[in-house]
């Protein structure tokens, strides 16, 4: 006769069993595999995520039709998160929740991702980052998140502070930022290195508000420190003002901008004033660029999407797409026998990995998972921007706190 | 600071406080008729720009053809929102009628982003090109434009409201609706054409706007900048409304200037404060006697 | 002797506790949000937990806009101030929860008094400027302190302990979020009742009638004002708790709109209103997930049909339903 404690014993075995068979196994059936994503499709950053969804459904449709996964088709349920962090968790709590996916797949901004983060631990699924460069999605370190084809801010710094320092060879550098989230970042990163790194302190460093129409105080002041280089972050629209004001009132300096604005927009809105203002793009080609890799897919993307307007595909939609492959590449190498564990460890392969032309290459190891460390130098020239040949020297300082 | 920066500041802040003064008038014209804040008057102005965009690329129509067609369609639009939204409601708490515009507002700007997302649209016009300069001072001519355009509208509607019997019919009805009633003015006519009359203004705000800043659903943003100037100006007077806008341009750009953009967007309010702890009712409004 | 009035008793019975007119209403509905956790799991709880919150900031809202005629473009502010405040007594001061929690909310409180200062003198749209000027400069305070409120990256909150007990399930958050609606919902009740309520509704009307009945429109003005900013600077510290994230654009002037949008789609100077109002509203965004990038066209439509069809709002609706005889309603002709 057994005893009590090898009954009691059993069942709480048994259960364990249960329970961690339920986990591993969430999303996951014969024939498909569920992934959660989200990001804003609605309010004022509604082209970050709607791009992203796009480009993601896209890459989807192919790898489906392509056969899928090691035989399982890939299903996608998106949620809108409106920007917001507190919708954005509302979201992740219904993905994991309700409609029970195995990973998430976030295109969403910044602080939205980051509202998430503690939950997503919490229920230790997956989470794959496209887009949000915030440094905690990877700092401090966690084994269930991973950033894709963008970088972090402090890595975004470095390189920007080594290009202005000496592909521009400025020596007095004036910053001119927007106050919200992303390009206040940008700009404390570059002043942060410029000055660690080269011992070079901002001359002026002028800020300016969403929705502003008028930069003739800023740029006064900026005049008056007599920069030789200006580092400007902030959207299309207002670089675009910014850039025809400084010409109109004789701010002669070259022009840096952050990786918003290297884009297709950012040309249209600025026209000629456009001409030798060099920055960064996010991915090794931009939508609109000549070459015939973005020729091809965007070929695809408007057969897929024949009624969207002007603007699209943004992006938003080459870094999704190009993730999600990436994504996809660390779920078939995880096996026909998909487990959490599994995916984390296949994604930790990954080293120096591109999924295509597009896509920025990839290294996780066991002790980061910043993804890329790489952004693509680029120069208007001839109204078009182009890829430059310059490459940073400087040893990246991001990995040495993972050590 | 040197007296060519100061100039030069002085125009930026005209500039920019020529449009917050068109969206101030298009705030207080339904006001003083039908006393209904329209929350959407933002996004007249964004309606504008896209009626004039979706004129001029679709139908390829030019500047000024496009101009005067899409004020006409932004004020059909006026009437449509008078005759659907406020009037039905009119007898509801004046908060629920706000928040109604409001939801129409919400419609606009939500229709706008499905139809163009957020691409970046410009709008050409004639006057786009190289500064003026006059002595140390640049001029951007679609700035001038700007001011120029203001200038008229408020000079128009002063001679519209003096000199027209319609005019004297709206400012009757402004002054006690049941006394214009009396006289056998058509009060519904006058809040029908004073919602045109707004939405028209703010189309043309959004019009001005276009080619110096592009085209986005954000447009409609303006509204808060509107009614800080329309609220400087005593929320009852069509001049008030016009120096509001125009003060309040002028104190960002030198706040700005003195403070850095931090306390641009604080500095007005703590003067305007400030000057409503003194004057309760605006600089040129004037409190309505009350009998109990 | 026995035709003495007990008068002390009679004010007892007037003042407190004023019996809620639908008492077995409330009482069923609260049975129902105690056995939620049992059966729904963490979104819906989540959900629940954000209308709660919502139902607070309305009720509070509604005292000052509804029942006083105060307009405040900062709801949003008292929210944030409670929140960053709760938020920074327990990350820095290493204060329990407990005592945050109505810290934060005093100091809304205070800064709602404060703010209605300037409020005694003006009134409709000057009082809205003010209010928003109040709330960018709270927007830039949070901003411009990165150091201590996070700035514009946010500010992450752990989940805390209270009495020892780590309140780390769903279910434990959702009680203490639950128990103090409950509470919130029962002193904004009696407090619309009372006879600073009354006053409230008494300078709505006419502030010069109030006067003359010797209401001192000032100091009641300012006693809206700080009971509101009190209640939304609560809901704001269990947000803390309840996201777990804060940071500055969830306390800008659209969310400010969402609070007026609240009582005014619910009722306004009505408690049934403000919470039908924050419920259906906290709802509504959720269930318009299935409307994808239309959802935010579909909302203005159904705001905007709401406010044309019930311009008294969901009070109103909920009046002609309570007052209809039941018994005469012919489901089948």
């Amino acid at each position: 006769m057994l005893g009590r404690k090898p009954i009691i014993l059993m069942a709480l075995a048994a259960l364990g069993l249960s329970l961690t068979a339920a986990r591993a196994e969430q999303g996951v059936t014969n024939d498909t595999i569920t992934i959660g994503a989200f990001g804003p499709i609605t309010g004022p950053a509604a082209y970050i995520g709607l791009g992203g969804r796009d480009g993601m459904n896209l890459a989807v449709k192919q790898i489906n039709a392509a056969g899928g996964i090691n035989g399982r088709k890939l299903q996608i349920a998106f949620e809108d998160d409106t920007h917001s962090p507190t919708r954005a968790l509302a979201a992740v709590k219904k993905l994991i929740d309700q409609d029970q996916v195995f990973a998430l797949f976030c295109v969403a901004g910044s602080n939205a991702t980051v509202g998430t983060i503690d939950f997503v631990k919490e229920k230790g699924r997956v989470m794959y980052v496209s887009f949000a460069s915030a440094p905690p999605v990877t700092w401090p370190f966690s084994r269930n998140l991973f950033r894709g084809g963008t970088t972090e801010v402090p890595r975004y710094g470095e390189m920007y502070a080594e290009f202005v320092a000496d592909y521009f060879k400025g020596k007095k550098v004036a910053i001119m930022n927007g106050r919200e989230e992303y390009p206040k970042n940008e700009g404390n990163a570059l002043e942060k290195y410029l000055q660690s790194w080269f011992s070079i302190t901002p001359v002026k460093r002028a800020e300016f508000n969403i929705g502003d129409k008028d930069f003739t105080p800023q740029l006064l002041e900026i005049r008056s420190a007599a920069p030789d280089v200006i580092a400007f972050f902030g959207n299309p629209a207002e670089a675009a003002i910014a850039l025809r004001q400084a010409k109109e009132l004789d701010v002669k300096a070259r022009i840096f901008v952050g990786t918003t604005m290297v884009d297709q927009n950012f040309l249209a809105a600025a026209k000629e004033n456009a001409e030798g203002v060099a920055g960064f793009a996010l991915t090794p080609l931009l939508p609109g660029s000549p070459h015939a890799d973005m020729k091809a897919w965007e070929a695809k993307w408007k057969a897929e999407y024949p009624n969207l307007p002007v603007g699209r595909p943004n992006i938003f939609d080459i870094l999704a797409y190009t993730d999600m492959y990436a994504f996809a590449e660390g779920l078939k190498r995880a096996g026909k026998d998909l487990t959490t564990d599994k995916l984390i460890g296949a994604l930790e392969t990954f080293a120096g990995y591109r999924s295509g032309p597009l896509a920025t290459p990839l290294t996780f190891t066991k002790k980061h998972h910043i993804g890329n460390l790489r952004l693509q130098p680029m120069q208007v020239k001839g109204g078009q921007w182009e890829q430059l040949s310059w490459e940073g020297k400087r040893p990246s300082e991001i990995l040495k706190r993972y050590e | 600071m040197s007296w060519q920066i100061a100039l030069q500041l002085a125009f930026s802040g005209l500039s920019v406080g020529s449009i917050y003064a068109l969206v101030a008038l298009a705030l207080v014209i339904p006001f003083k008729a039908s006393g209904v804040l329209n929350f959407a008057q933002g996004e007249m102005a964004t309606l504008g720009a896209y009626i004039g965009l979706a004129l001029a690329t679709n139908f390829g129509l030019p500047f000024l053809v496009m101009v005067p067609l899409t004020l006409l369609v932004a004020a059909g639009f006026g009437v449509l929102m008078e005759r659907l939204v406020v009037r039905p409601i009119i007898a509801a708490p004046e908060f629920t009628v706000v928040i109604a515009t409001f939801a129409v507002g919400v419609i606009i700007k939500s229709a706008v982003r499905v139809q163009w997302q957020d691409n970046l649209f410009t709008l050409d016009a004639p006057y786009v090109g190289a500064p003026i300069a006059l002595g140390p001072v640049r001029l951007n001519p679609a700035y001038l434009v700007i001011i120029a355009a203001t200038l008229s509208v408020v000079g128009l509607l002063t001679l519209f409201f003096a000199n027209t019997k319609f005019g004297k019919a709206m400012r009757a009805v402004a002054i006690d609706q049941n006394a214009a009633r009396l006289m056998g003015i058509g009060v519904g006519s006058v809040f029908m054409s004073a919602w045109a009359l707004a939405a028209a203004i703010g189309a043309l705000a959004g019009l001005l706007l276009a080619p110096i800043i592009g085209i986005t659903p954000e447009i409609g943003h303006l509204i808060l900048k509107g009614l800080v100037a329309a609220v400087i100006g005593g929320f009852t007077s069509l001049g008030g409304a016009v120096a509001g806008g125009l003060l309040l341009g002028l104190l960002e750009t030198y706040a700005g200037a003195f403070f850095g953009a931090t306390f641009k967007n604080i500095v007005p309010f703590c003067i305007l404060i400030a000057i409503l702890l003194y004057k309760p009712h605006g600089l040129f409004g004037t409190a309505a006697v009350k009998r109990v | 002797m026995a035709s003495r009035v007990d008068i002390a008793a009679i004010h007892r019975r007037l003042a407190f506790p004023a019996i809620p007119k639908h008492l077995a209403l409330s009482a069923a509905l609260i049975a129902v949000l105690t056995l939620v956790p049992l059966a729904a799991g963490s979104y819906h709880i989540y959900l629940i937990e954000l209308a709660l919150l919502n139902v607070i900031v309305a009720i509070g809202l509604n005292l000052l806009t509804g029942n006083c005629g105060q307009i405040s473009l900062c709801h949003a502010s008292f929210m944030a101030i409670g929140a960053y405040t709760t938020a920074l007594l327990m990350t820095r001061a290493g204060l329990s929860y407990l005592v945050a929690l109505p810290v934060g909310a005093a100091a809304a409180a205070l800064l709602g008094a404060g703010l209605g200062f300037p409020a005694r003198r003006l009134s409709g749209l000057y009082l809205a400027l003010v209010t928003l000027g109040f709330l960018e400069i709270v927007q830039i305070a949070i901003e411009e302190s990165p150091d201590l409120t996070g700035g514009i990256r946010g500010l992450s909150v752990p989940r805390p302990h209270i009495l020892g007990f780590h309140l780390k399930s769903d279910a434990s958050v959702y009680y203490l979020v639950l128990a103090i609606t409950v509470a919130a919902v029962t002193v904004g009740a009696n407090l619309q009742r009372s006879r600073f309520g009354r006053a409230f509704d008494a300078i709505r009307q006419s502030s010069f009638a109030a006067q003359s009945l010797g209401i001192p429109p000032g100091q009641i003005k300012l006693l809206a004002f700080s009971v509101a900013a009190g209640f939304a600077g609560l809901a704001g510290g269990l947000f803390t708790i309840v996201v777990g994230f804060i940071d500055p654009t969830e306390f800008g002037i659209s969310a400010s709109l969402r609070h007026i949008t609240f009582i005014v789609v619910g009722g306004l100077g009505s408690v049934v209103g403000s919470i039908l109002g924050a419920v259906a509203l906290t709802a509504l965004p959720e269930l318009l997930r299935g409307a994808k990038e239309y959802s935010d066209l579909v909302y203005g439509a159904i705001l905007l049909g709401t406010l044309l069809f019930m311009p008294r709002g969901l009070k109103g609706l909920w009046d002609t339903l309570a007052k209809l005889d039941w018994r005469r309603v012919k489901i089948w002709p």
